[in-house]
């Protein structure tokens, strides 16, 4: 341990160890800072990776050297590929992870990388000297300096759990304490903070449900894997299962909800409206006769279930009743009690595209802090702030993913521009190029660019040439090999798609409505592995099944690219330009959007604003342009 | 810096009349008025009429006796500080009050840019800002009453409603997309369909409206034909209201056609008297000749004049039979020379009978040429939204056939996904009619057609 890093991360959860290793893969000298160094990248709620847009976030996250990727197959006990029935384009790879497997295979990661060091203690101050010379302090007063700081600190910022009624607990996880001085450090720097809510369900004792009377949800199979550059071997595979609430939950929530720390009046933190508590879903939806839950494996030794769907802040004695309405769970035996959690973040308004706090160069946020919700969101910030506070330490320019290259640039791009208005998850509708963002094709999409801003590691750079090879060459394969009537026509028929009389080229006979790229691979006796390169055929079946469409995204995000061209230079006087709307240039001055693409994004901003802004620029810059032309003279 | 400037112009039409009015618009139209006519308040109320007197801001010379009125922002019409001045009309005083302001610092408004100002400010949309050109220009009872209507956001809320519905089928495919697990079922796929095909049938009700609509525009081009002599320019001249053709007895007189813009029945025509039909030999009649097949190709209708007391020739038959593509009104001419009048007519059901010497079945061929023409919107009666301009037919056609590809894609089995990928170009169509998404070709272009004052 030293005491000066080029880059010192607060935070060891999935944004912070993310952004950890990015930065020491671009070989900044990188510290890590936690409370507690056996709880890094800790799953605190749902022990699941993935799911749709999140699957393809974690995805892209390993496409751009991450750990989430691999550590999710070396800790996968369950997957599924949510979407499967729908087109590949919205697959969303889901896997269930042993809780202890999942950190263990995080710090592996990290311990393979030169260039970080980790150390557990708790950050109690953040001195801002000026430009790249910042004092990160702890508990018994340890100082590291560093260039670059990034936080990270998830829900401990002035973190409160409520367990019903009675005022809430200060702590940032169950049983960890919260970060208070920092949340302070950080606001008297100026920082704007604001408060959220979200929650967690009990858990459960696996030997105490009757598996009689649920409905058993089997995993899709082995082959899948999140990671690009490194085939981790996958542990053994459970199922989980399916039950559902009735009228006696019913019963027990309405008669409690006094004592609910939601409906008690004692939250003023916003929650997510994807994600409700109980609570919330018996009294929006009093129609509904009935609510699924998902009852998940914690892990391979433990005997411990996740409740999924049941999140709530009611009082354990009511959370045991509601429990034990519910088929299968008559008998059972609680083994946590749900929570909900209120906690400061800071609006990401405040920051670049970078994630770098505008105000103040040098200092990156990711994660929660930034109002999001979710382990990959966490994680994709972390990369990308990571990466950026060490290119900042490095001197050069920010590594920024454009919406239509990647979820994680929607994801910033929605953060910075738009805010949070509750907890924030990615959905496929918050982008525009959802055919383009898929999780077959993550390592194409960003696997080059991570290669070229120096994120990969050596390893890591020969995998992804050894995978794009390999992808050319399925790619050509289908071009070019003719497949025999005999070969095909048993899967054609299959398919109903019509037998054939001469050998037609595999890559015309994928053109066909339910003729799959892997079913023809076989067929052919391809030479590349089918099962090991699943997603790279999902891919070249949606570039031939979809090709129109494909190339019709394409090219309106390069339309869009190019409106998106207007520039807006830094320093314009926005509340000057009163031709706008005051709410306008309020909103501008405070975001300060890079471009007139961007500035059109911000809600509040009208078109009528957007021209005038147009406009107002095209004057600024003859006026500035006149100004320097007779400083000149002069 | 980066103030806009104040503008001014005189909003009124040149020439004597009894009053004209200069308007003002912009941050300091108080200030530039109270210089002009010192003798206002120091704090008038608004939209308040004040009479007072005006003079040269620099010489104090007296200009006119004005009344002037002021409306402050954001409640103008531009949305920015504003100020009528009326003046006396006549050549003079406007443009001497029009200096005084120019004197007092304002600057003079350059074409369309009140109405500008009001769009950038958010007063209209496009849609609202095009109504208002057609107000102004607008020769027609019935585009007046189109344009207010598109100015009162008839069209505007037609047009914002059919956006809201591809907004809501992106929603039930995104519930169908990005909650594969939850508790209600997906949503049926018959559904999505059913809210497409009904957004569709909106969009074609409206652009069933755009061939007529865009005459309400640019007017019907209605060509009068028949053999010479056949009562063409007396018939024009009496729909025009005016001598504008020489009327004479002489076969072949009218050498080239003549045009005029006349209100029938309410619609708008371009009415032209062309020369007659008959094969010639000498130059100049041919030269008008083939003027009259030029404007024949591109009629909206043909009033085909024959003379009431007589059949329909070998010749005036071909020709009917070679113009089946356009609607044929047949005017039966010299009603009042028919001996016997309505028995001796040789007249069949459909063709209306005219006398301009007595003015016979002049109103009844105002109402049929109206009817021909415009039968959908008469039968419309105001109810649904009419498209005038092509740029509101081509943007909702545009969004129609990405739903229709859309809807295509469903039906051939695609991924909902896949489908999806039609229904952001559909809204970015609709969304460029209320310019909502600016685009700077279409406001250049659209401004440029104002007159100075609004």
């Amino acid at each position: 341990m030293k005491s000066r890093y080029d880059v010192v991360v607060i935070g060891g959860g999935h944004a912070g160890t993310e952004a950890a290793a990015a930065s020491a893969r671009l070989g900044c000298e990188t510290l890590l800072l936690t409370p507690d160094l056996a709880r890094l990248g800790q799953m605190s709620c749902n022990p699941a990776i993935g799911g749709v847009a999140k699957g393809v976030v974690a995805r892209e996250v390993d496409a751009l050297g991450g750990a989430m990727g691999r550590a999710t197959d070396s800790a996968r006990i369950h997957f599924r590929m949510l979407n499967r029935s729908k087109g590949p384009a919205v697959w969303g790879p889901r896997a269930q992870c042993d809780r202890g497997l999942y950190p263990r295979g995080v710090r592996q990661v990290l311990d393979e990388l030169g260039k970080l060091d980790l150390f557990q203690e708790l950050v109690t101050d953040l001195r801002i000297g000026g430009e790249g010379d910042f004092e990160v302090v702890t508990r018994g007063d340890l100082r590291f300096s560093a260039q670059a700081v990034v936080v990270t600190t998830g829900t401990f910022l002035r973190g409160k759990i409520h367990v019903g009624g009675g005022g809430g607990i200060s702590g940032g996880r169950a049983g960890e304490a919260p970060s208070v001085e920092l949340a302070e450090a950080l606001e008297e720097a100026g920082l704007e903070a604001a408060r959220f809510k979200t929650g967690t369900p009990p858990r459960i004792d696996g030997r105490t449900v009757d598996f009689q009377k649920v409905k058993v949800q089997e995993g899709h199979g082995e082959d899948f894997r999140f990671s690009l550059y490194t085939r981790e071997a996958i542990p053994e595979q459970r199922s989980c299962w399916v039950t559902w609430t009735g009228e006696g939950l019913r019963t027990v929530v309405k008669e409690n909800l006094e004592r609910s720390a939601l409906y008690g009046g004692e939250i003023s933190g916003r929650g997510p409206r994807y994600c409700p508590s109980i609570e919330d879903k018996i009294v929006r939806f009093p129609d509904s006769p009935r609510h699924q839950v998902f009852l998940e494996p914690e892990g391979l030794e433990t005997q411990e279930l996740y409740v999924n769907g049941l999140s709530t802040s009611l009082p354990a004695d009511v959370q045991l009743d509601f429990l034990r309405t519910i088929p299968g769970l008559e008998e059972v035996v609680m083994t946590k009690v749900g929570y909900a959690i209120e906690y400061d973040y800071f609006p990401p308004h405040q920051l670049s595209r970078s994630l770098e706090v505008k105000q103040i160069p040098g200092l990156f946020f990711a994660g929660q802090i930034n109002g999001t919700t979710g382990y990959e969101e966490a994680a994709g910030q972390g990369v990308m702030a990571g990466a950026n506070a060490a290119l900042r330490a490095q001197g050069r320019d920010p590594f920024v993913l454009d919406r239509d290259q990647a979820y994680i640039g929607v994801l910033i791009d929605d953060l910075v521009t738009k805010g949070v208005d509750e907890p924030y998850r990615l959905f496929t509708s918050r982008a525009e190029f959802r055919l383009l963002l898929r999780q077959d094709n993550a390592g194409r999409r960003l696997g080059p660019v991570a290669k070229e801003v120096g994120l990969l590691t050596d390893q890591q750079e020969e995998a992804l040439q050894n995978r794009l090879n390999q992808e050319d060459g399925i790619r050509v394969w289908f071009s070019e090999t003719a497949l025999a009537p005999a070969a095909v026509n048993p899967l054609l028929e299959e398919a109903e798609a019509g037998p054939i009389k001469e050998p037609v080229r595999a890559r015309e006979l994928l053109k066909r409505p339910g003729v799959h790229a892997s079913a023809l691979a076989k067929a052919g006796e391809a030479p590349f592995c089918t099962e090991e390169l699943e997603d790279a055929l999902t891919a070249v079946e949606v570039e031939v099944k979809y090709a129109g469409y494909v190339t019709r995204e394409s090219d309106r995000a390069s339309r869009l690219r190019e409106q998106a061209g207007f520039i807006l230079p830094p320093g314009l006087p926005f509340m000057e330009f009163i031709t706008l709307s005051y709410e306008a240039r309020e909103k501008l001055d405070r975001i300060q959007p890079g471009t007139l693409a961007q500035a059109g994004r911000i809600p509040g901003v009208s078109p009528a604003d957007l021209q005038n802004l147009m406009m107002e620029v095209r004057r600024w810059r003859g006026k500035v342009g006149a100004e320097e032309e007779s400083a000149e003279e002069e | 810096m980066a103030e806009p400037d104040t503008i001014a112009a005189v909003g009124t039409p040149p020439g004597p009349s009894a009053l004209a009015v200069v308007r003002l618009s912009g941050v300091d139209a108080f200030s530039i008025v109270s210089l002009l006519c010192p003798g206002l308040p120091e704090n008038p109320e608004p939209r308040k009429a004040y009479l007072t007197r005006a003079r040269d801001p620099s010489s104090g010379e007296g200009l006119d006796r004005v009344l002037v009125t002021f409306f402050p922002r954001p409640d103008s019409y531009t949305g920015e500080d504003m100020a009528e001045v009326s003046s006396h009309g006549g050549w003079l005083s406007p443009n001497l009050v029009l200096e005084g302001c120019l004197r007092a610092g304002a600057r003079r408004a350059v074409e369309g840019e009140f109405t500008r100002r009001a769009y950038l400010n958010g007063k209209m949309d496009l849609l609202q800002v095009e109504a208002v050109l057609d107000l102004i220009e607008g020769r027609s009872r019935a585009l007046h009453e189109t344009a207010v209507h598109q100015l009162e956001r008839g069209l505007s809320e037609r047009i914002g409603g059919l956006r809201e519905g591809i907004v809501s089928l992106e929603a039930l495919l995104v519930h169908h997309l990005d909650f594969p697990e939850e508790d209600d079922p997906p949503i049926p796929l018959e559904r999505i369909r059913g809210k497409a095909s009904e957004l569709a049938e909106a969009m074609d009700v409206l652009l069933r409206t755009a061939p007529e609509g865009e005459l309400l525009r640019d007017g019907a081009l209605t060509v009068l034909a028949g053999r010479p002599n056949s009562g063409k320019s007396s018939l024009f001249n009496a729909l025009i209201g005016e001598e504008r053709a020489i009327v004479t007895e002489i076969p072949g007189t009218t050498r080239d056609a003549l045009e005029a813009t006349v209100s029938l029945g309410g619609y708008p025509f371009r009415l032209v008297d062309t020369a007659g039909l008959r094969e010639t030999d000498e130059r100049v009649e041919r030269i008008g000749v083939e003027v009259a097949r030029r404007y024949l190709s591109g009629a909206d209708l043909i009033l085909f004049c024959v003379e009431d007391n007589r059949t329909l020739t070998r010749e005036e038959e071909d020709f009917l039979a070679g113009v089946r593509e356009t609607p044929v009104l047949v005017a039966r001419t010299k009603a009042d020379l028919t001996p016997d009048g309505l028995e001796g007519s040789k007249a069949s059901d459909g063709e209306v009978r005219v006398s301009v010497v007595t003015g016979e079945g002049l109103d009844d061929l105002r109402r049929s040429v109206a009817d021909v023409v415009f039968s959908g919107l008469v039968s419309l009666g105001g109810e649904v939204p009419v498209l005038t301009r092509r740029r509101h037919t081509e943007g909702i056609d545009q969004a129609k056939r990405e739903l229709e590809g859309f809807q295509n894609a469903l039906d051939q089995g695609l991924p909902a996904e896949v489908a999806a990928t039609h229904l952001r170009p559909a809204e970015t169509a609709l969304e460029e009619l209320l310019g909502v998404i600016p685009r700077e070709e279409i406001l250049d272009r659209l401004f440029s057609e104002f007159c100075i004052g609004k």
